[in-house]
């Protein structure tokens, strides 16, 4: 049985609106891409698809995992055997036909568009529907798998991007959130891999003191997993908004960087060269004109952004610029940008709305 | 045709008497008073409404710790709402049903008083909520520099001159102490009402704006993850037994007796030199602290160990963390344009200077600590006027009223055998009615329509829902209150009339009580619901509750007195509905 709604978009298709079946993360990118910002190509496998295909012993696995977490004092260690059982059988089984053979058109498509054949290099990357509003604890849950180019391949990982739909952490989680055990929220992304000379994250405050006087840059060689999850101190630079004026740079202390190793044909962590860890990635101009696009994103958007970016190898600047996704910062929601006048004065408020002191 | 409503009026009568305690008429204290002291309950108190305060004073109250009552929720409440200008009070008031505490307000009413308290408002509060950063760490540094003086005191070493300057400086610092409460919080509830009027404005429930502001670390959440390490270490050095099965009293000696028993002590003891500087009670001298008697922090460390091995404590607090992120974000996308922009401004001001946190933090610098300094000096003083012959015992200290003690110390009133012939009467008195306590009436007095100050309907959950309840007698098969955590639970009930009973409560049972503070936390861990008498959104219970994931209803106003230990009874946390189904299960 096929499900109603698409199971593939491709990335052209898509728009802000498309937020429930594709997740925020790549929403968010087909709106980019449809305004003319450069961001990777791809396609989305959408939610319909997972809700419309789940082996029928998945299923009653699924149900199994959600009854143990309906007990009160629930076993951690039955909900982690529960899961595995879950994971292993998603990962095992092939998808249907009428999957399969959307993704693989889906998938042929890109080759042709990118026109890169069967040397395209993907990312295939989990998005899950309420993923930015919980950042800090979905980053890094949800599988994300970089420098595919077998189209089978393709196939196996969107499996395992789903399986990282039922780890115990997914699971618990949905159950706190008061969502139902299945993992109907997840839809995954196959995205160009952007061959990365460097790559960061550029905030549009600064995520520190919640200053919006000052962006952040931070930035790695290679590919910018090893910036977003933590594994160097990046290089860091913080402008001025006003002025564009770097005003601190540091370099950091990236003793490792995130490559394509062509000998196993994976995307690897390995030691960075020394003399390449003592130099900066950046120059400042690139800086400022990651803060100036940054900055055009938040204007877009309303509210104050962190932004993944790479800069491509072999392309001349600023061509050579991609963005990667965008979300809005919510540690610092709130800061009121500089010069604007609060349009909100608690004290005030509080006296003719809360206390009803009528004006004198 | 319209009905004229009789007022609904609990009489007082039976609570008034002249004596605030056997042998004890003297009402006034402290003078002169801001708006008025502590009293016992007079006639004339019929006309207004007075609220039990189980929240804060379950167990009733000695003598001695009338006066710090005084300096807390009457002076502290009264001077800080007069220096802060809050328009519509002028702060609390305490009436004293034999030893239990109510709560009324001083309602301001003349129009050219309101105008010139918001005045005075609008330019006191505007900077510190600027800067409150800085201005709580002044007033946070001004506490902890006391404390640093008061617990290094070595009372033992002291002539009597040095002990009874250590016992009227203690309560010199306890009435600053309280004033510095209040006098942050009127500025923070300000802001945190603010906050929550506009969200009910521009569309969102104003229920939500506590859960916004949570998730921020205090020192009680320390103090709690400290404890599930400690909990974790006694896995380690395999001492859990002990701890789970022992009386706290005898815990020690069993511990010992365990090969590295005395390992872990060493930590425990660490950890009470940082962390147990707290009382269980607020106001209450007669309360030990956690050095003197740790058996809160074995209870709380025996309820982690009652936990599956799996349970991570930073994991399920970036679960919190994760919800209030994910929370805020809906309410971003459910309004916008100047909503939105009004929306970032209040929520900015309100992680700025955020009266949820503090409502948290400031427990263990004021309400659970500052009475220590007294009571230290005052059980050293009563341990020597024990040996002078004067007293029995050295608490019989806490059955003398603060004027009496300052008065015979300095060579006045009526003199030892006077005062020690009562202690005995008095010492039943607070028997007697500590066992009346379940029994007193929620409310006394003329039930109002509606209560006229916001802070009060806020800490106190007085909602028009809670006075009806009140009205209609309390009795009914389902109550409603302030739905303030969301889930749905059905279980048996555990009705708990105060903390001393907590080691009743079992694991998945539904917890109902009056109010829970700060010591009733590590009961959450282990219940499946929780349902209050008194208390809105920001009250201890509903903060934990969210923190903890269990629904929660507060403000329910007649909790404890429909339903019964071992009733079945089903909490919807987002309805704010509790059903009661008695003994047998529907």
């Amino acid at each position: 049985m096929t499900p109603a709604g698409d199971v593939v978009l491709d990335l052209g298709d898509i728009r802000v609106t498309d937020t429930a079946r594709v997740g925020p993360k790549i929403a968010r990118l087909g709106q980019l891409a449809s305004a003319g910002w450069p961001v990777p190509d791809g396609y989305a496998v959408t939610v319909h698809a997972l809700g419309g295909w789940l082996p029928r012993q998945a299923r009653s696995e699924i149900e199994q995992l959600a009854s143990v977490l309906n007990e009160t004092d629930f076993d951690p260690v039955a909900l982690s055997h529960a899961s595995e059982r879950v994971r292993a059988l998603i990962e095992s089984q092939p998808l249907p036909s009428w999957l399969e053979d959307a993704v693989l058109s889906a998938h042929e498509r890109l080759r042709t568009r990118t026109g890169r054949g069967p040397r395209l290099r993907v990312a295939v990357r989990s998005s899950a529907v309420g993923e930015d509003s919980a950042k800090a604890s979905f980053a890094g849950q949800y599988s994300t798998f970089l420098g595919i180019t077998d189209a089978a391949d393709v196939l196996r990982h969107i499996r395992k991007c789903w399986a990282s739909g039922y780890s115990a952490w997914a699971v618990q989680y949905r159950r706190r959130a008061g969502l139902p055990p299945h993992a109907h929220d997840l839809a995954v992304g196959v995205m160009e891999l952007v061959n990365a000379r460097s790559a960061g994250v550029v905030f549009t405050l600064d995520p520190v003191t919640g200053d919006r006087g000052r962006m952040v840059v931070e930035a790695n060689w290679g590919f910018g997993e090893s910036v977003v999850s933590g594994q160097v101190t990046p290089d860091y630079w913080a402008v001025d908004r006003a002025s564009s004026q770097v005003a601190e740079r540091r370099v950091g202390g990236k003793h490792m960087w995130t490559v394509f190793d062509p000998a196993t044909a994976t995307v690897t962590l390995v030691p960075l060269p020394a003399d390449l860890a003592r130099q900066p990635c950046l120059d400042d101009d690139e800086v400022r004109y990651l803060c100036r696009k940054a900055a055009e994103i938040e204007d877009a958007e309303g509210v104050p952004q962190d932004v993944e970016w790479a800069i491509a190898r072999n392309a001349p600047f600023p061509d050579s610029v991609f963005i990667l996704q965008h979300r809005p910062e919510t540690t610092w929601p709130a800061a009121p940008a500089p010069g604007a006048q609060p349009s909100f004065d608690p004290v005030q408020f509080a006296l003719r709305n809360v206390f009803k002191v009528p004006r004198a | 045709m319209a009905v004229q409503e009789e007022p609904k009026v609990i009489p007082v009568d039976d609570f008034v008497r002249d004596e605030l305690y056997p042998g004890y008429t003297q009402a006034f204290g402290t003078q002169p008073f801001v708006a008025g002291p502590v009293r016992p309950f007079s006639k004339a108190d019929n006309a207004s409404y007075w609220l039990r305060d189980s929240l804060h004073f379950s167990e009733g109250m000695v003598p001695a710790s009338i006066a710090l009552l005084d300096d807390a929720q009457t002076w502290g409440a009264q001077l800080g709402a007069e220096i802060v200008g809050v328009p519509p009070t002028r702060g609390s008031v305490n009436r004293l049903a034999g030893t239990h505490v109510y709560i009324g307000t001083i309602d301001v009413d003349t129009d050219w008083q309101i105008q010139a308290r918001a005045a005075r408002f609008g330019q006191y509060v505007g900077p510190i909520l600027a800067d409150f950063d800085r201005y709580w760490a002044m007033r946070a540094g001004e506490l902890q520099s006391a404390y640093h003086h008061f617990d290094n005191l070595d009372l033992a070493a002291m002539d009597s001159g040095q002990l009874w300057t250590a016992v009227k400086d203690g309560y010199a610092f306890h009435r600053r102490a309280w004033f510095i409460h209040f006098e942050v919080m009127y500025v923070l509830t300000a802001n945190y009402l603010a906050f929550y009027q506009l969200a009910e404005e521009i569309g969102l429930e104003g229920s939500l704006v506590s859960a916004f502001l949570s998730g921020r670390q205090t020192f009680y959440s320390t103090t709690d993850e400290e404890l599930w390490k400690l909990a974790g270490r006694a896995r380690e050095l395999e001492v859990t037994g002990p701890l789970l099965h022992t009386d706290p009293a005898a815990v020690r000696g069993q511990l010992e007796a365990l090969p590295h028993g005395r390992t872990w002590l060493n930590e425990f003891d660490g950890f009470l030199r940082t962390y147990g500087w707290r009382t269980e009670e607020t106001c209450r001298i007669d309360t030990p602290s956690w050095i003197e008697d740790p058996s809160p922090a074995l209870y709380a460390i025996a309820s982690f160990l009652a936990k599956p091995a799996g349970f991570d404590f930073h994991a399920a607090r970036q679960d919190a963390v994760a919800e209030r992120d994910a929370q805020i974000e809906a309410a971003r996308r459910a309004v916008n344009g100047s909503d939105l922009r009004r929306f970032n401004e209040a929520l900015a001001s309100n992680q700025a200077a955020n009266f949820a946190w503090w409502n948290e933090e400031h427990n263990y610098l004021i309400d659970r600590r500052a009475a220590i300094p007294v009571r230290r000096a005052s059980l050293e003083l009563g341990a020597r006027l024990v040996d002078e012959g004067k007293l029995t015992a050295p608490d019989d200290i806490f059955f003398l009223f603060k004027p009496e003690l300052f008065a015979v110390m300095e060579g006045d009133g009526p003199g030892w055998p006077a005062l020690t012939s009562m202690i005995p009467d008095r010492r039943a008195y607070f028997e007697d009615w500590r066992r009346r306590g379940p029994e007193l009436p929620t409310m006394l007095g003329t039930i109002p329509d509606a209560v006229p100050d916001p802070i009060m309907i806020e800490v106190f959950g007085l909602s028009g829902h809670f006075l009806e309840t009140l009205k209609g007698g309390g009795a009914a098969q389902e109550l409603r209150g302030f739905p303030a955590a969301k889930g749905v639970a059905e279980g048996v009930a555990r009705v708990i009339t105060s903390v001393a009973e907590l080691h009743k409560v079992q694991p998945g049972e539904i917890l109902v009580c009056g109010g829970t503070t700060t010591e009733w936390t590590p009961v959450f861990g282990i219940i499946k619901a929780c349902v209050c008498d008194t208390g809105g959104s920001l009250t201890h219970a509903a903060i934990v509750s969210r923190e903890y994931g269990i629904p929660c209803v507060v403000g329910t106003a007649a909790a404890t007195k429909t339903i019964k230990t071992g009733d079945r009874v089903r909490v919807d946390g987002r309805q704010g509905t509790v059903q009661v189904f008695g003994s047998q299960a529907p």
